[in-house]
């Protein structure tokens, strides 16, 4: 061996390399922050300037004053749907918090028969939107619905009744419970197998194990958990609107939804106090999750070696456990699912009508007929594909903003990502609605698909950040720090050497962003113009005029748009979750 | 000629201190390491010294220019350092092929592409990696990657090559291998090199000197030999080596020579700190130096073996004498539950004093 290259002259240390190479990125980087404040705080200040006004802030003699607050206050409406929230939120709880701790155990951590094709199923509630859940149950479990009509032939009367409030809560319930799941089957994945089978050896059995072992190790995971179903109990829309139309049942949201009627006139000023007093319910929430979520963090020191699985056997207990998990998935999936699906291949449908003799195809042709309809497929289409990949570009972009920082720029991030996470889609839309009416220069913006894109960013950030931070938790700190070391700026080391490390990390997320998009429904209520439908929203105008062959037609194209993404990333082995 | 200057240097996380006022130099072609348990604050110095930790305080010189001056505010940013920094875990970019990962700093400067590819080329074939170019890192063995990380860390000249623990992720049996082959390649190619390593062996096989770290301190600095052979304090003298301790009561001290007393044992030692008649103390004796005997003696202690290894190239006896238990090496199998007398040669019993309680 001889020496490594001796000829080249040492590298000189100032003239190599630009001695503070630094100051550009870092421009880029409080321009991005900047950015995402603006997109997020913009709305949220809106509205609350909005609440404390006594007319629609683009009305010439408005004024400051609580007159809206007042109103909002004496209306006994209000109080009944704050009641009926409070009881759908705990009932959620009540349902889902338990049934998805035990999936999750099941699924995760013993040999349930056919654990490995069930988890898409499980999840498949998430990527549904609820509007479509809601409309599903309404033909299939409604009084005249497809499975009351067969169970009434048979037994003579139905012991269900899905618009009552403990209907409509039980069904909130069921559908919430891939959220427990999600969050209980990562941390339990995350423990290692050790401490269980320490259990065993011990002495005690799978159920003992389950519950003096696995579940409170986890329990941090779970109540993170149960807050989350909690404050998405005040937000849900989709399900109360369709299902507690018929016996008057109102929500926060749909309260806040059916306000636009209640004057006449556009009563902005009211839907903003609602929006603000529902804000005031989900902050300390999120906010609560967050310190649970530093203390779960706490917990990793004392968790087991996660090297090895090994999973535990139930014996005779797993056919159980397996009846309970496709006891949830016929209640909660397949019911609702056929039942759209066949509303949507026949014509007409009630007491005394056969379903073959009304088999027909004209709902999906009549599809076509229609330009909005026509036009709601194709933007839905696009603000997935082209909307999703610019989302994740807006997500890495702020990913990298903060990665591998401490400054109080990666907190300011922190706090805006959780933001949106307190407003719920049909707050963020309408918020979105009056930035784009208020902000001069903006106007010209309303009625495009713009609009639509960065609203659904901007309420989807929360959900997008995890999956970007997810990947970029991936890349070990010292492969970043070898590029530093051999000469690469911070910019230049994220374009040559993170960035190409998550680029599966990416094309996953953009998946997952579709598939989020072409469900979202109540973001896009406020922002529906001619030129701008989208499928989701269009549901809502749509069930609102009685279509409901339309409605039936086009909740089947929506959910075959998820499925193909849902197939798409099965296929590609993306993880549905973290 | 000194290459790299450290003075003072002062770091801490969250109010944890994890450097106390650290100073050192490292000449020209010379290999130093830094030595120390967990949390002695070693890879943190290293990582401050590549820029990769921020201290609080002092100042880091390479070749007379400020890398890091608290007091004058300058921080040099990782990259224009220059220096090359061996990962423990290699950290190679799994996305790029052997060839790309070598060529990149290269790239970074600007190389054109024809000198760059020959730069690379010359330097794999140095450390034999010639025939793996295109290969990417996972499709080689560990002690392949070893030497990918460090062509990666050498090929653009540093001044000064950094390694954070460069043979702790390789097998036990190969890493004495790697070890002489890494000081040999640092003689050849005249490396200044600053080594971190918590194996005392790996330290003094690989350095020209050793800086011993504890708590954020140094705590003794100087050749292998210097420490093994001369420790300075007991932490020093217990660090390196496999050592016996003996907990005594100094009896009487004359010069350097001190008896020391158990229970019913006298011992003749060195005194290597301040020692008073009367004070408790302790003797640290390697056990390659204790000479087992089937006689009475000076300085020999009569003990009971209580049990023998065979572990190859000699034999290891545990021997128990009331409350004392001490360890000695030896070429001959030797019946447990026999009493011998162990001699503690004088020159070799170094004693100090006791460490006040923290």
């Amino acid at each position: 061996m001889t020496t490594l290259n001796p000829t080249a002259p040492q590298l000189a240390l100032p003239a190599a390399m630009p001695a503070r190479g630094g100051r550009r990125p870092d421009l880029l980087r409080w321009l991005v922050l900047g950015l995402t404040a603006l997109a997020v705080l913009t709305p949220l200040a809106l509205i609350v300037y909005q609440s404390v006004l006594d007319a629609p802030f683009f009305m010439p003699d408005k004024a400051l004053s609580l007159d809206a607050y007042r109103f909002v206050f004496d209306d006994l409406d209000f109080w009944s749907a704050l009641r009926n929230s409070l009881v759908i939120a705990s009932g959620m709880l009540l349902i889902s918090v338990p049934l998805g701790a035990v999936l999750a155990f099941a699924t995760a951590r013993t040999d349930l028969p056919g654990r490995r094709w069930l988890e898409p199923w499980l999840l498949t509630p998430v990527f549904v939107s609820p509007m479509v859940l809601g409309f599903g149950y309404v033909v299939a479990a409604g009084p005249v619905g497809f499975y009351s009509n067969w169970w009434q032939g048979w037994f003579g009367g139905v012991p269900w009744n899905p618009y009552s409030l403990p209907g409509i809560a039980v069904i909130a319930g069921l559908t919430h419970v891939p959220h427990v799941y999600l969050y209980c089957s990562s941390a339990l994945r995350n423990l290692g197998s050790d401490v269980e089978e320490a259990a065993r050896v011990a002495g005690a059995g799978p159920l003992r194990v389950a519950r003096d072992v696995s579940l409170p190790m986890v329990m941090p995971s779970l109540l993170f958990a149960a807050v989350l179903v909690f404050f998405l109990g005040f937000e849900v829309f989709g399900l109360p609107l369709v299902l507690g139309d018929p016996e008057g049942h109102l929500v926060l949201t749909t309260y806040l939804y059916k306000l636009t009627n209640k004057l006449g006139i556009p009563s902005y000023h009211l839907m903003a106090v609602v929006a603000v007093l529902i804000i005031l319910v989900t902050v300390p929430l999120v906010l609560l999750q967050r310190r649970l979520l530093r203390n779960a963090k706490r917990f990793v020191a004392v968790k087991g070696k996660a090297s090895r699985h090994q999973v535990l056997p139930l014996g005779p207990w797993r056919w159980a456990a397996f009846g309970l998990v496709m006891l949830w998935l016929f209640v909660t999936v397949f019911v609702p699912l056929s039942g759209i699906v066949l509303r949507a291949f026949v014509s007409q449908w009630g007491e005394g009508v056969t379903w073959w003799q009304a088999l027909t195809l004209d709902n999906f042709s009549g599809l076509f007929e229609q330009d909005n309809l026509v036009r709601a497929m194709v933007n839905s289409f696009a603000v997935g594909v082209l909307g999703g990949a610019a989302a994740v570009f807006c997500y890495t972009a702020l990913g990298l903003a903060g990665h591998r920082r401490h400054d109080w720029g990666v907190k300011l991030s922190d706090y805006l990502v959780l933001v949106p996470r307190a407003v719920p889609g049909l707050l963020a839309g309408l918020a979105f609605l009056w930035v784009f009416l208020f902000v001069p220069g903006l106007k010209e913006f309303k009625n495009s698909m713009f609009c639509i894109w960065l609203a659904y960013t901007v309420v989807w950030l929360a959900y997008g950040m995890r999956l970007i931070q997810g990947a970029l938790l991936q890349v070990g700190p010292e492969l970043e720090e070898a590029a530093r070391s051999v000469g690469a700026s911070r910019a230049r080391t994220s374009r040559d050497v993170t960035l190409p490390l998550i680029r599966h990390g990416l094309l996953a997320s953009w998946l997952l962003v579709f598939m989020i998009f072409e469900r979202e429904y109540s973001t896009g209520v406020y922002l529906l113009s001619p030129g701008t439908e989208v499928v989701g929203s269009l549901l809502v105008s749509l069930w609102a005029t009685g279509a409901v062959e339309q409605v039936a037609a086009l909740s089947v194209v929506n959910v075959l748009m998820v499925g193909a993404g849902l197939a798409l990333a099965l296929r590609f082995g993306v993880k549905l979750h973290d | 000629m000194t290459k790299l200057i450290v003075e003072d240097l002062h770091l801490a996380y969250d109010g944890v201190k994890v450097l106390e006022g650290v100073s050192f130099q490292l000449r020209a072609g010379e290999v130093v390491s830094l030595l120390g348990a967990s949390g002695s604050g070693k890879t943190t110095l290293l990582r401050a010294v590549a820029g990769l930790e921020q201290p609080d305080r002092g100042r880091i010189l390479l070749d007379g220019h400020t890398l890091y001056d608290a007091a004058a505010g300058v921080n040099r940013p990782v990259e224009s350092r220059s220096l090359g920094l061996v990962f423990q875990s290699y950290a190679l970019w799994p996305h790029r092929t052997v060839a790309e990962n070598v060529g990149y700093g290269l790239k970074l400067r600007s190389v054109p592409r024809a000198e760059r590819e020959q730069r690379v080329e010359k330097a794999l074939a140095q450390l034999g990696l010639a025939h793996l170019a295109r290969r990417y890192p996972y499709q080689l063995s560990g002690g392949q990657q070893q030497r990918v990380a460090i062509a990666r860390a050498l090929v653009y000249n540093p001044p000064v090559i950094l390694l954070d623990e460069p043979l702790s992720n390789l097998d036990a049996k190969l890493r004495e291998e790697a070890r002489a082959w890494l000081r040999e390649l640092i003689i050849q190619l005249n490396l200044s090199a600053l080594c971190v390593t918590h194996d005392q062996t790996e330290a003094m096989a690989m350095s020209d000197r050793i800086l011993l770290l504890r708590n954020g301190r140094i705590e003794q600095e100087g050749t292998p030999a210097e420490l093994y052979g001369a420790p300075r304090t007991l932490y020093a003298a217990e660090f390196m080596g496999s050592n016996n301790r003996l907990s005594a009561e100094v009896l009487s001290v004359d010069g350097e020579q001190v008896l020391l007393g158990g229970k019913d044992w006298r011992l003749l030692g060195r005194a290597l700190d301040w020692l008073r008649v009367g004070d408790p103390a302790q003797a640290v004796v390697r056990l390659e130096r204790l000479r087992v005997t089937d006689a009475p003696g000076p300085n020999r202690i009569q003990a009971q073996l209580s049990t023998a290894m065979y572990l190859g190239d000699r034999w290891e006896y545990l021997f128990h004498q009331r409350d004392l238990r001490f360890r000695a090496f030896g070429q001959t199998p030797l019946t447990a539950g026999h009493d011998y007398w162990i001699e503690f040669p004088q020159q070799d019993c170094w004693v100090f004093p006791e460490p006040v309680a923290a």
